[in-house]
């Protein structure tokens, strides 16, 4: 095991070694070498090429990429011990960030607030809509203007905290987990509870276990109501008294829910009519499926459609309160099929209640193809797109150790050899959101609290909390290459380095200082922005279009925008 | 586990990605373009894929009102006998696709019911990738099928418009070594600057950025990109006006076809064009007549129907096909929707078309018929549609490897072009 560093260290000193020199050392397995270096495990830097390369391949894939001066910092730290340290967030001081939140209203409401907000919304444009006898009104009240308001402060604020946390490595987690546990903000009741499963969900387990992460997605309202769980009940049963006569109205997908009841005895009882046919009156297999595919064992995990049925079973009644009581999560015993299931060959004996839930939810975060699902998606985005097997079995082999911690699981890819072989250092391409936020970063802007940042994002492809299907957004390059996208993404740049790039402020100041020559601020641009890794060509076709420009602000604008939109930028 | 296989068996491949050396962009370098022409004959076939993501309700698309077992299994969302658009007095349209109901009488409209996947996933996600790659049960198929036509048939490669997708994503259905472009809005597509000069500028500095320093897709992309913005200068997306009063929905669909429209008139070289339409997993109220799933299906019924009225004559040149991952169960769930099921049905619309007709075999919503004892069964593999629009609308001979592991036979075709 403690060899295996030494592999990447032979191959990464090759420097970028032709083809052949890679098949000749594939070809002798390098295997006496190894008997040279002792274990560079112990050592505080794993660096193999340079303090300063590790440290920027470091941030380029643990964090959102460096801020000026940060690749220096790190390096003079030693990268191993800023990554133990982003590994215990908790201990990171993160005033800066605290500050910022302040400026976020969104932060001081509860899901409650929300919801009565969102119900208020609704009632009111149902009785504008009543009032105009149907007709297309399009007038956005006070109260929806708030709560328009606090929809972009939320997708701002996850671009924000992405810019400006000094927990970054928690950051890239929070994003990881946002999407592999995915809802979608816009479909009804997730308009509200979408910030509170970030909140109170996602973000307290992100470093946890992530036995503790799935239980919590599987009762957090959002997930509940995003994957429709919350209306699986056990065929034939029939809700209490109370429940009924309300005829469960939810989240103004329904018309009329939260209208007051006819006068019209006849009337009252045709609402009553469609209220029952509207109640549940089975189960619904979308959360099961999605939580077996996508959420623990994966697609090959080995389940069936009858395996899909059981799991919809024993989640039958697992559900949520209305809104105007917070939405919470909420046990319905009277939904609840108590017959007996069996999952992937294990028995579920009938007679049980919400714990058989718990229980199989506990199975599935220790199976070994959950292990292997999830830790291959650690290292797709740790790694490569195509990550390799090593690295998988490596954090595989922390997850059983440390029984799912899922810190310990990121630990062990970072400290094996495919974080750092050469082949994998700049082989992926930022998705948008990785882009936006490194530009940020790399020319010092101050991000504010309007959607301007989270806006951008979205028009380069990836409207945050707003991937509808179940998959989260893609690692892989080619969902994120394309022509159109590129071109948006170099509009991007020049927007950001012109200081015209709305929901933030650029000073000319922040942007290289003064270079007192072309050549001087393109090796400026080059250190600060790109880390070095500046080519020749984008150096020259850099220092023609400086020719004729005279004015150092141009001249900044220009070398900025080009290098943030260039090619070596979107790597990381 | 051992230290032979991961970091040396891998890193071959690996380092030819770093090196920018990855086969698709050695391929792609193949396909530079050199005659390019400034306008394109008018006479092309074009191909318009819309895929109808998160499995349509084949059932309450195409209503099988003669089918006993269709309202039995759904009390609550089966479209009433005296909504649906009657076609042949077993199927009918639902009722907001009754725009459609003109181009069928016309004969330009015909529809494969129970078609699908061979494979039998209820994922989405499987699905989805099956029926871009066209190799259903198979996932490490690199490219889509769309793309390896592209590929195959080189005749037209003389156009940077040759295949487009819209939206911000290239979807799988065209990934792959022939260049695509993708295109979220077609006005904006560019770069973008106060002056034209500032603007051309911008471009040009950008180009030889990318074509001096970028790898891999990143070469690529932005090669297709800089052409592609060169001949759009000539284009002018922002005077589009659509022909005859043709009235698109408001909204993606809409916005797409009519960009779909505008670089079919513009002779820009278009081929194969290629949009996303969402929201069709309706797993909750997913309503009768009117609801859910009838807001979406208006939706698509206005924006063919205005397509067809913009393209007028053109038509002649342009088919249009639906898709979607699969079909949804038969009986409906305890929440008035639908779950994961298995066939479902297709729409193909244009000049080519032999339409007014139903294709493929009906298996009957009978238990006795059905898939796994609860979902409508495939009759059709959806190679077979595919194939017949590649070979009988686009022209194309030798199928094979469009389709690896799938022998394209005529004898199977369903029938939906004319010889």
């Amino acid at each position: 095991m403690k060899y295996r560093i030494l592999g990447c260290l032979l191959l990464l000193g090759i420097g970028s070694p032709p083809m052949t020199a890679w098949r000749v050392v594939g070809a002798q397995h390098a295997a006496p070498l190894h008997m040279t270096v002792t274990s560079l495990r112990d050592t505080s830097s794993p660096s193999v090429r340079s303090a300063h390369d590790s440290a920027l391949h470091a941030l380029n894939r643990l964090a959102y990429g460096p801020r000026p001066g940060e690749v220096d910092r790190v390096a003079a730290e030693g990268v191993m011990r800023w990554v133990d340290r982003q590994l215990a967030p908790r201990k990171i001081d993160d005033g800066a960030l605290a500050e910022r939140e302040h400026r976020f209203p969104l932060l001081r409401l509860d899901r409650g607030d929300l919801a009565d907000m969102y119900a208020e919304v609704q009632r009111e444009r149902r009785e504008r809509k009543q009032a105009a006898n149907g007709a297309a009104d399009t007038t956005v009240t006070p109260r929806e203007q708030t709560a328009r308001r606090l929809a972009g402060q939320f997708q701002e604020l996850a671009v924000v905290r992405a810019a400006v946390s000094e927990r970054q490595l928690y950051e890239v987690m929070v994003d990881f987990w946002t999407n592999h546990f995915n809802v979608y903000f816009a479909k009804g009741a997730d308009r509200f509870l979408t910030p509170d499963y970030i909140e109170h969900t996602i973000r307290p387990n992100a470093m946890g276990r992530f036995e503790d992460l799935l239980i919590a997605t599987a009762e957090s309202p959002a997930m509940l109501f995003y994957l429709d769980n919350w209306e699986s009940v056990a065929p034939g049963s029939v809700p209490p008294a109370a429940m009924r006569v309300r005829a469960r109205p939810f989240f103004g997908r329904r018309p009329g829910s939260f209208s007051f009841p006819p006068r019209d005895p006849a009337e009252q009882d045709s609402m009553r009519q469609r209220a029952l046919q509207r109640a549940p009156q089975g189960i619904n297999e979308n959360y099961a499926r999605e939580l077996l595919e996508l959420h623990t064992v994966g697609v090959d995990g080995g389940y069936t459609q009858q395996d899909v049925i059981a799991v919809a079973r024993i989640f039958t009644g697992w559900s949520i309160k209305r809104p105007q009581q917070g939405g919470d999560f909420e046990f319905h015993d009277w939904a609840h099929d108590t017959g007996e299931k069996q999952v992937l060959g294990v028995r579920f004996p009938e007679g049980h209640g919400r714990d058989e839930g718990i229980r199989l939810l506990k199975m599935l975060a220790s199976l070994p193809a959950t292990m292997h699902h999830v830790s291959w998606k650690l290292c797709q985005r740790f790694v490569n797109d195509d990550p390799p097997d090593g690295c998988v079995d490596d954090a595989v082999a922390a997850w059983k150790r440390s029984h799912g911690d899922i810190r310990e699981v990121v630990r062990a890819i970072v400290r094996g050899p495919d974080f750092w072989a050469a082949p994998n250092v700049r082989a992926k391409v930022k998705t948008p959101l990785e882009f936006v936020v490194s530009a940020v970063r790399a020319v010092a802007a101050d991000p504010d609290t309007t959607p301007g940042l989270a806006q951008v994002v979205a028009r380069l492809g990836q409207p945050l909390f707003q991937h509808v299907a179940p998959d989260g957004y893609p690692e892989m390059e080619a969902a994120w290459v394309n022509s159109g996208a590129l071109l948006d993404r170099m509009n991007a740049a020049v927007a950001l380095a012109a200081g015209k790039l709305p929901g933030v402020t650029v000073t000319g100041d922040s942007l290289m200082g003064a270079a007192s020559s072309p050549d001087e601020l393109i090796a400026l641009v080059d250190r600060e922005i790109l880390g070095g890794t500046m080519s020749e060509n984008t150096k020259q076709v850099i220092k023609r279009q400086l020719a004729d420009i005279g004015d150092p602000a141009q001249a900044r604008t220009l070398a900025v925008g080009l290098a943030l939109g260039g090619p070596e930028f979107q790597r990381q | 586990m051992t230290i032979s296989r991961r970091l040396f068996v891998k890193s071959g491949s690996l380092a030819l990605f770093s090196l920018g050396l990855d086969p698709l962009f050695l391929a792609r370098a193949a396909y530079a373009v050199t005659n390019r022409l400034t306008v394109y004959p008018s006479n092309r076939p074009v191909l318009v894929c819309l895929f109808q993501r998160g499995a349509v309700d084949g059932l309450n698309m195409i209503v099988p009102h003669g089918d006993p077992f269709y309202y039995s299994e759904r009390p609550r969302i089966a479209v009433p006998p005296s909504d649906v658009v009657d076609l042949d007095g077993h199927f009918g349209l639902h009722p907001r696709l009754a725009a459609l109901k003109p181009l069928w009488d016309a004969k330009s409209l015909a529809i494969v019911h129970a078609i699908g996947s061979p494979n039998s996933t209820r994922s989405h996600f499987d699905a989805q990738d099956y029926m871009e790659s066209g190799t259903p049960g198979v996932k490490a198929t690199p490219d889509g099928w769309l793309n390896r036509y592209c590929q195959h048939d080189r005749e037209h490669q003389d156009t940077p418009f040759r295949a487009v997708a819209f939206g911000p994503q290239l979807p799988r259905i065209l990934a792959g070594s022939a260049p695509a472009l993708a295109i979220d809005d077609l006005q904006a597509f560019g770069l973008r600057a106060p002056q034209p000069a500032a603007r051309d500028r911008l471009t040009r500095a950008f180009e030889e950025l990318y074509a001096g320093s970028a790898t891999g897709l990143l070469s690529s992309s932005s090669q297709e990109a800089f052409e592609a913005v060169q001949t759009l200068r000539r284009v002018d997306p922002t005077q589009y006006q659509p022909a005859d009063g043709a009235d698109y929905p408001r909204g993606k669909l809409g916005k797409a076809m009519l960009e779909i429209a505008q670089l079919i008139k513009a002779d820009v070289g278009l081929q194969v064009a290629f949009a996303d339409v969402t929201g069709w997993d309706t797993h909750v109220n997913q309503g009768a007549g009117e609801g859910q799933l009838a807001a979406r299906l208006g939706e698509l019924g206005q924006a063919l129907a205005a397509f067809t009225r913009d393209i007028g004559e053109r038509m002649r040149d342009v088919v249009v096909l639906t898709m979607s991952e699969f079909g949804r169960t038969i009986r409906e769930n305890g929440n008035s929707g639908t779950d994961h099921g298995h066939a479902t049905a297709m729409l193909v619309l244009g000049g080519p078309v032999r339409g007014g007709r139903i294709l493929g075999r009906w298996p009957g919503l009978d238990p006795a018929q059905r898939f796994e004892g609860r979902d409508l069964a495939v009759t059709t593999d959806f190679r077979d549609l595919f194939a017949e629009l590649l070979a009988r609308h686009m022209g194309t001979t030798g199928l094979d490897p469009i389709f690896p592991g799938f022998t394209p036979d005529p004898a199977r075709f369903p029938g939906a072009i004319s010889v």
